[in-house]
This record gives C-alpha cells, sequence and structure tokens, in this order.
C-alpha cells in the first residue's frame, strides 16, 4: 500500500494535521444531535470532547441553567433530598476513566459472523444526517431498506469524567432495608422512535410498543449503584461536561454500555422492585426473539477487542514489518492478555499491552508482524480479562446487542 | 504560463440555513458565533481546475490566488497555498467593506492588471452565499478578455484553450485564445485535499496585501453600483395534495397527470 498522504488544515493560524471530526447528524436548526467517533484517527486513550459519540433515544432537552438546576433524591431513602451542583460538589469527589459505548456498537458483525452479510467498516459510517432527518418526520425505514443499511459502527469512545460516586449519595439519603433498585430519571422527553429498534433488529416487521412521550429512565440495580465508580458527573475530559453530553449531571456507570449513562439527570428513586422503564424492558434487552418470554436487561459489557490497522481498506499492505494495533477493553475489569492470529486463527501468539491497564478504560495492544507471504492473510485479534472472561462472551441476540465477537482483517500483501 | 484564481470567503454553505438569522432593518445576515468560513466551493474548483493545468504543464506554471475581503479573508488564501497556489494576494481596505459585484470585479480586474503577466483567470461559476455570478464575467468585461462560463473541463494547446461547458441539456466544446477569463461549474469533479507537507510549504508563502490605492483604483471604481431594498426569509406556503385511486397504478398515473399539469414533469 502506497503511505497515506497526511492531510493538512489550519489549527490556530499554523499549518497542521487535520484533525478528525465526529460524523455527525444535526437537526433541522443545525444542533449535532448524533455523532460517530472517528476512531481509527484517535491517538492514546482519551477521546476529545468534541469526537465524543452521542447516541440519544427522546428528543434532546433544552438546556438548563447550572445555578437553575437540581436533582431530588426521594423514595425508599431514610432523608429525601434536593441536591443542586454546588451540594453535589462539596461531596467527595472522584475522577473515573471509562469506556463508553453504545450497546448497540458494531451490530451489523452480528450478521457478518453468523449470516454471511457485508462486513460493516469502522471507516465509513452511516449518514447521519439522513437518519436525523428520519426521525424528525418519524420516518421509519422498511425491510429492503434496512437490508442494505450497513449497522452501527464507531459509537464508542474514552473518557474522563468527574463528579461524585453516586454511592456518596445514596448513603447521605440512607437508603432503607429492602431496596434493590435506582431509578435515575433525566428531564429530556420524547415519545421513542420506532425506527431506532427496527434498526437495532435490522427488520421492520415486528410491532414495537409505543409508551407515548415519556422521559428516559433507567432502574440500576443497588449494587451497580453502590460501585464507588459509579458516578454522578458534571465534567468530561477535564472541562464542564457539554449539553449534548447530558450536562449538567450525567451518571456514568462504567463497564455497562450507554443506555445507562443517563444524561440530563433530574431525579432520583430510591424502589423495592424493578421500575418498567421502556429503555429497560422493551428494549436494550437479550432475547433470542422478538417473541421470546424472558428478556433479560442488558447489564456489563463483554470482551471487546478491534484491530484499527491493518484493516481490510488498507490493502495492499507491502512486504516487510507491520506493526498490528488495536484497542481491547472489557465490562468487568482490566484487559489481562490479547493475542494475535496471523494464520486466521491456527496460531496465537500474545501481543504487547500498553500501560496504563485501567479497570474500565481501554488498552491499547500492538503485535510486530512481518508480512512475508503474498496474497490475502486474515488476522484476528482477541481479548481475556481479569475475569478470565474471553472473546466473544455475548450470543446473538435479536437486538444485536453487546457484540463481542472476533472481527478479523482481511487483507492482501504484495 | 500565469493563472490567476479569484476565490472569496464565505460561510460554509453546508450549514444548515435554519442556523442563519437575518436583520431585515440592517438588511444583513447574521452567522451564528464561530460560524465557520470557507472557500467558495466553486472557487475551490477553480482552484483545482488550475492545478490540473499545472499537472498537465508542469511546474512552470504559476498560479496566483487573489481574494477580497475582510481580515478573515486570509485564511482563505492560504488554504489556497497549502492547495498549490504559488502566490497570493489579499485587497483589503476600509473603503472595499460594502463593496458590491461591481467594485469587486473592479478591485479584482485592477490586482489582475497590477500582476502584468497573467495568460488566464479562472473564477467559480458564482459565489455559493449570494449565487449572483456576475463577478468572473464582470472582471472579463472590465479587462476586455473573452470570457467562457461554466467549464467544466480546460485543456491549454498551443497556446490557446479547449473548454468543455455545461448546458443545460448537454457539454459544448469551445476554443478561446489566451488570455481569457474562464468561470467553473462544480461539473468538474472532485477536488483534492490539502496536504500537510503543502500546508506547512504554505506557512513559508507570504500573501501580498493590496489597498485600493495600491490598485490606483478612483472613487468611481469603489461605489457601489447595487442597492440592496429589502433582505428576507420567504415564508413558507407548502401545500399538500394526497392523490386518490383504487390501485397503485391508479394513484401514479394520476401523480404522473398532476406534475405534468403542474409543469412539475
Amino acid at each position: 500500500m502506497s503511505k497515506r498522504e497526511i492531510e493538512g488544515d489550519w489549527v490556530m493560524g499554523w499549518p497542521d494535521r487535520k484533525r478528525a471530526e465526529l460524523a455527525a447528524g444535526n437537526d433541522a436548526e443545525g444542533r449535532v444531535i448524533s455523532g460517530r467517533t472517528p476512531i481509527l484517527d484517535q491517538e492514546g486513550l482519551i477521546t476529545p470532547t468534541n469526537n465524543y459519540y452521542i447516541v440519544t433515544q427522546l428528543d434532546i432537552p433544552d438546556p438548563v441553567h447550572p445555578d437553575d438546576w437540581s436533582m431530588s433524591v426521594s423514595g425508599e431513602v431514610e432523608r429525601p433530598m434536593t441536591l443542586n451542583l454546588d451540594n453535589l460538589r462539596r461531596l467527595p469527589g472522584r475522577s473515573v476513566r471509562a469506556v463508553t459505548e453504545c450497546a448497540g456498537n458494531d451490530e451489523g458483525f452480528f450478521d457478518f459472523e453468523q449470516r454471511g452479510a457485508p462486513k460493516p467498516s469502522r471507516r465509513y459510517v452511516p449518514d447521519l444526517t439522513r437518519r436525523a432527518s428520519m426521525k424528525a418526520n418519524r420516518a421509519t425505514p422498511t425491510n429492503d431498506e434496512l437490508a442494505g443499511e450497513m449497522g452501527n459502527t464507531c459509537a464508542l469512545s474514552g473518557g474522563e469524567f468527574t463528579g461524585v460516586p453516586l454511592a456518596e449519595v445514596l448513603k447521605r439519603a440512607g437508603v432503607k432495608p429492602g431496596a434493590q433498585w435506582v431509578w435515575l430519571k433525566g428531564f429530556d422527553r420524547g415519545r421513542p422512535d420506532p425506527a431506532v429498534q427496527y434498526r437495532s433488529m435490522g427488520r421492520a416487521d415486528v410491532k414495537v410498543k409505543d409508551p407515548g412521550v415519556i422521559n428516559y429512565d433507567k432502574a440500576l440495580p443497588l449494587a451497580k449503584a453502590m460501585d464507588p465508580d459509579t458516578l454522578l458527573a458534571w465534567a468530561h475530559n477535564g472541562e464542564w461536561m457539554l449539553h449534548v453530553h447530558g450536562a449538567p449531571l450525567r451518571c456514568i456507570v462504567p463497564g455497562w454500555s450507554g443506555n445507562w449513562w443517563v444524561k440530563w439527570l433530574s431525579h432520583i428513586e430510591v424502589t423495592r422492585a424493578m421500575p418498567a422503564c421502556y429503555h429497560q424492558t422493551e428494549y436494550f434487552v437479550y432475547g433470542a426473539t422478538p417473541d421470546d418470554p424472558v428478556k433479560p436487561m442488558l447489564t456489563a459489557m463483554g470482551v471487546r477487542c478491534i484491530i484499527t490497522y491493518p484493516l481490510d481498506e488498507d490493502s495492499p499492505l507491502a512486504r516487510g514489518p507491520h506493526a498490528i494495533r488495536g484497542l481491547a477493553w472489557s465490562g468487568m475489569g482490566r484487559i489481562a492478555t490479547v493475542e494475535v492470529s496471523v494464520d486466521g486463527g491456527e496460531n496465537w501468539a500474545r501481543a504487547h499491552i500498553e500501560e496504563p491497564r485501567e479497570r474500565w478504560l481501554w488498552v491499547r495492544w500492538s503485535y510486530l508482524w512481518t508480512a512475508d507471504q503474498p496474497g490475502r492473510q486474515r488476522i484476528l485479534a482477541r481479548a481475556t480479562d481479569e475475569q478470565g472472561r474471553v472473546q466473544p462472551q455475548t450470543p446473538w441476540n435479536y437486538q444485536r446487542k453487546h457484540f463481542d465477537g472476533i472481527v478479523p482483517s482481511d487483507v492482501t500483501v504484495e | 504560463m500565469h493563472i490567476v484564481v479569484c476565490i472569496k470567503q464565505i460561510p460554509n454553505p453546508d450549514a444548515l440555513a435554519a442556523v442563519l438569522r437575518v436583520d431585515e432593518a440592517a438588511c444583513a445576515v447574521v452567522l451564528p458565533p464561530g460560524h465557520p468560513l470557507v472557500i467558495s466551493p466553486f472557487d475551490e474548483q477553480a482552484i483545482e481546475a488550475a492545478l490540473r493545468i499545472r499537472d498537465q504543464l508542469g511546474p512552470d506554471v504559476k498560479i496566483t490566488a487573489v481574494t477580497l475581503g475582510p481580515e478573515s479573508a486570509r485564511t482563505a488564501l492560504k488554504q489556497a497555498l497549502s492547495l498549490g497556489a504559488d502566490d497570493a494576494v489579499h485587497l483589503l481596505d476600509a473603503a472595499f467593506g460594502s463593496a458590491d459585484s461591481y467594485v469587486t470585479a473592479h478591485a479584482l480586474a485592477a490586482a489582475i492588471r497590477k500582476l502584468g503577466d497573467v495568460d488566464l483567470v479562472l473564477a467559480g461559476r458564482q459565489a455559493a452565499d449570494w449565487d449572483a455570478g456576475i463577478v468572473g464575467l464582470g472582471v472579463a468585461e472590465i479587462l476586455d478578455l473573452p470570457s467562457v462560463s461554466f467549464a467544466c473541463g480546460i485543456e491549454v494547446r498551443a497556446g490557446a484553450i479547449l473548454i468543455e461547458r455545461v448546458l443545460q441539456d448537454g457539454f459544448e466544446t469551445v476554443h478561446s485564445p489566451l488570455p481569457a477569463l474562464v468561470t467553473i461549474s462544480n461539473e468538474l469533479g472532485e477536488v483534492r485535499k490539502p496536504s500537510l507537507r503543502e500546508t506547512m510549504r504554505a506557512a513559508r508563502k507570504p500573501v501580498a496585501v493590496w489597498s485600493g490605492v495600491d490598485l490606483a483604483l478612483d472613487a468611481r471604481c469603489l461605489t457601489a453600483r447595487r442597492t440592496l431594498l429589502q433582505l428576507f426569509i420567504p415564508p413558507k406556503n407548502t401545500q399538500c395534495e394526497m392523490i386518490a385511486g383504487s390501485s397503485g397504478n391508479e394513484q401514479g398515473a394520476r401523480l404522473a397527470q398532476r406534475l405534468v399539469e403542474a409543469r412539475l414533469a
């Protein structure tokens, strides 16, 4: 492959590399309402805030001035309370670095691996502006259109979040014995767009429940809510959180997919029974088919490992040394090993994992490969986490959530 | 060979019109803070046309980018340099502050005259902000150059140019002697992107700044001829007509008939 020319731009008046940009979808007012991270262009572990992926289920609410915002804590607690940002910022704070990943990220790879569908790309993401326009008109795709869509990729980012552990707030409120769930409610409202579920399933011939206009909400099991790394965060990547990412306050649930990271928090209610949150009982659930009577809610993600170089699109590769590179992370702890195969899975060798290996953030890994055989080569990479879990952990499910399979890079060597 | 490319910096036309506001009292478009400014895409294609001529003829082709605009327009010239232009001239003067097409054409023409040895002037077919399409051909008129509009291809042959022009229902090929002015249409095709190496090289290229005095423009040339009487967003008057029919075929036939009646097909 001829070396790709580095694109130039003027940054702060200086000639510089062109910065990678968020692939964004805008609403009729020109505001960004969805975005995908240029993950292949990321160097390092933290995704710049402007490139952080954006997925929202309901309408993005009007911003609330931080001085006007407050959040109530009620339900099965000894001391119901209302907290503003100043109150929260007086509590013992914490910063957590974690991967945020949409539950449906890489959903199309399920079909690639199990049904022979075309391989999705991480370099070319769907036209989000068209989707935003369809959403505004509540237009739904047909089965034929869905068959032609690539599926969701690049809905993942890594960031640093600063706030206060949710547990600190719950301790001060005093959780009553018997309480099991922490119901997180956002002030974003809207009527869920059925096209979202159709795209998730890859089919539009299934009846989807219409709950009407609702607020976004999720109910965390108490144990996860009390994890010291589960945060109520007001800052992201060293600055105040952006409105589009959930300011003034967003819940950070490391290891669990993005739908748990409730944005625009306005209310916390502690309950004994799991409330019937639409995005917990109807959407973001496992199950073999839409009719499956058992549809467990999604919780921790599996083990993930992606190759960022070389990809199919990088062919043909020159003969000689290449650093196979990628990222690996897990929903249940640190990455222990990453293994690479350059012969289609017959032999595996350990890759080098770069420090730091944080509990919730991804690691960068690399493997030096000497490509001395011309022709087509299949490169594979798989990760194992500190719990001993190895890819893949998540079986096919009808909403195609939490894909964690091993995706090959099929390259040609000159 | 010396090619001059006239470019204009405009608000990014890819941004949705909904983010723009109109100050009707001031007859002005109000941009949201931080709205990105770019080279008008048709002018980018004019730069691309010049670069393709250099690809064809070799490095002896010199390309000069010229723009008239406020301080911020220097960025557009820097972008042109990073795409491969050799020189850049910024026409900057408080007297250009309310320049209309007439003043702009006179200033650009004076700059081209001052450059002296110009063989070919290229411009976008129109600026993608106001879409007037006057300045390019106005420059040709002032300089008494042959002009060809809506080009989608240019080839230099034996000291003259062959231009492929876009027509409403096809193309035509036009021969012109040099010097000449050609406006470039989007049918020229994809434009190249600046490389980091060229961008770094561009940082070392100077941008000449010429004022109205440098161009020896008299008051007549600096007096706008256009008067903007009113600027407003036209009210939307959308009507929806449902086409009835007992079958899809019948609905389709009626829809076709209705479109013909409305002269839309």
